[in-house]
């Protein structure tokens, strides 16, 4: 099956964000580094149901978002502990803390498959919601993939600055293939280093919704045709609607 | 970028009057609602910035808006530290005036 983003819209869509989601939907079915592609595709299944979810629309209501007792709406594909994480992930992310991160990861998973389903989250959000504002039907998921996880685990990560472990750019080495495309890159560029794969995935995807590293601090220069100002103003007030301190 | 006259206080409070950027109005009602996942506001709003600004900006709109449901879910599930932002370049005091020290996040850490 062909993946198809985009069909029976009035907008002509730049060709580099087609392509970054049929690339970026292939990428996912294939077998990660700790996910294989059947529990891949169930992780964006489960972002797509996380969205009708009533316990996590009263979450997002409470005034303490971890004192409610209740359970999510999910698919029933994945671990309790993998659903908590997808679910609140993608409705309430802007209350999250490290507590609740060590919870989740002592409910099951590793680190290494907390952070390849975070990158998961975050693509098919970016991927579902570009679809939603142009007037779109969500993407039809691809076929899953046969095949291992790679289990690649980079020598350098470590926790430091953050609640998961992050590879530094000082600490990276060959076998984690390229990382950073500058030693000064910021810390959400970071974020999904200690599985390499899931992180250049996921900005080969963002930097052809938004920009890529090199122009992100040159503020006079726009290389889209919305104006770098109104670029800014809008991500500014989406990252404050979600709560978002970085 | 430098002379472009921005109140801070928009990132949490919406659009005021005294933010200068053109076609803002606009461009902030689609991304709120993109945000609000409303599809009937969402094509109202498009349909807006549509017939102001055309084609290739509305793209490049809603692209962006989209761009940042990946980019906050990061640094949130990730806890990237928030005076990390900006290179390191994070002041307190634009957290304070934009509001952003009353988020949860912060909250927490004080």
């Amino acid at each position: 099956m062909s993946i198809k983003p985009f069909e029976n819209i009035n907008y002509d869509v730049r060709q580099d964000i087609v392509n970054a989601h049929i690339e970026a939907w292939e990428r996912l079915a294939a077998p990660g580094t700790w996910l294989d592609s059947e529990r891949r595709l169930a992780v964006a299944t489960e972002v797509r149901q996380a969205r009708s979810c009533n316990f996590c629309k009263k979450i997002k209501e409470a005034l303490s978002p971890h004192a409610l007792e209740g359970k999510h709406q999910s698919t029933g594909l994945l671990l309790d502990t993998e659903v908590e994480l997808i679910h609140r992930g993608v409705s309430d992310p802007g209350r999250l803390s490290e507590a609740w991160t060590q919870k989740v990861l002592a409910g099951g998973l590793t680190q290494g498959e907390y952070v390849e389903i975070v990158g998961i989250i975050a693509s098919v959000m970016i991927m579902d919601t570009t679809t939603m504002a142009l007037g779109a039907n969500e993407t039809k998921l691809p076929k899953k993939v046969f095949g291992k996880p790679a289990r690649y685990l980079p020598p350098g990560a470590k926790v430091k600055a953050a609640w998961l472990p992050i590879v530094e750019p000082e600490d990276a080495v060959e076998t984690d293939q390229p990382l950073y495309p500058s030693p000064k890159v910021g810390y959400i560029y970071r974020g999904l280093s200690m599985v390499p794969e899931t992180m250049r995935n996921y900005w080969a995807l963002a930097n052809t919704h938004y920009i890529s590293g090199e122009f992100v601090y040159q503020f006079d220069k726009s290389i889209r045709a919305i104006s770098r100002p109104q670029m800014e103003l809008m991500a500014a007030r989406v990252s404050g609607l979600h709560q978002c301190a970085y | 970028m430098a002379d472009t006259q921005v109140n801070l206080q928009d990132v949490t409070k919406g659009l005021s009057k005294d933010t200068q950027i053109p076609h803002a109005e606009i461009l902030l009602n689609f991304a709120e609602a993109i945000v609000k996942r409303d599809v009937a506001m969402i094509s109202n709003t498009r349909n807006i910035v549509f017939e102001t600004l055309g084609n290739d900006i509305t793209v490049d709109a809603a692209a962006v808006a989209s761009a940042f449901h990946g980019f906050v879910r990061i640094a949130d599930t990730i806890g990237i530290p928030y005076d990390t932002a900006a290179q390191g370049q994070d002041v307190p005091e634009i957290r304070e005036i934009t509001g952003i020290n009353n988020f949860y996040r912060i909250q927490e850490a004080n």
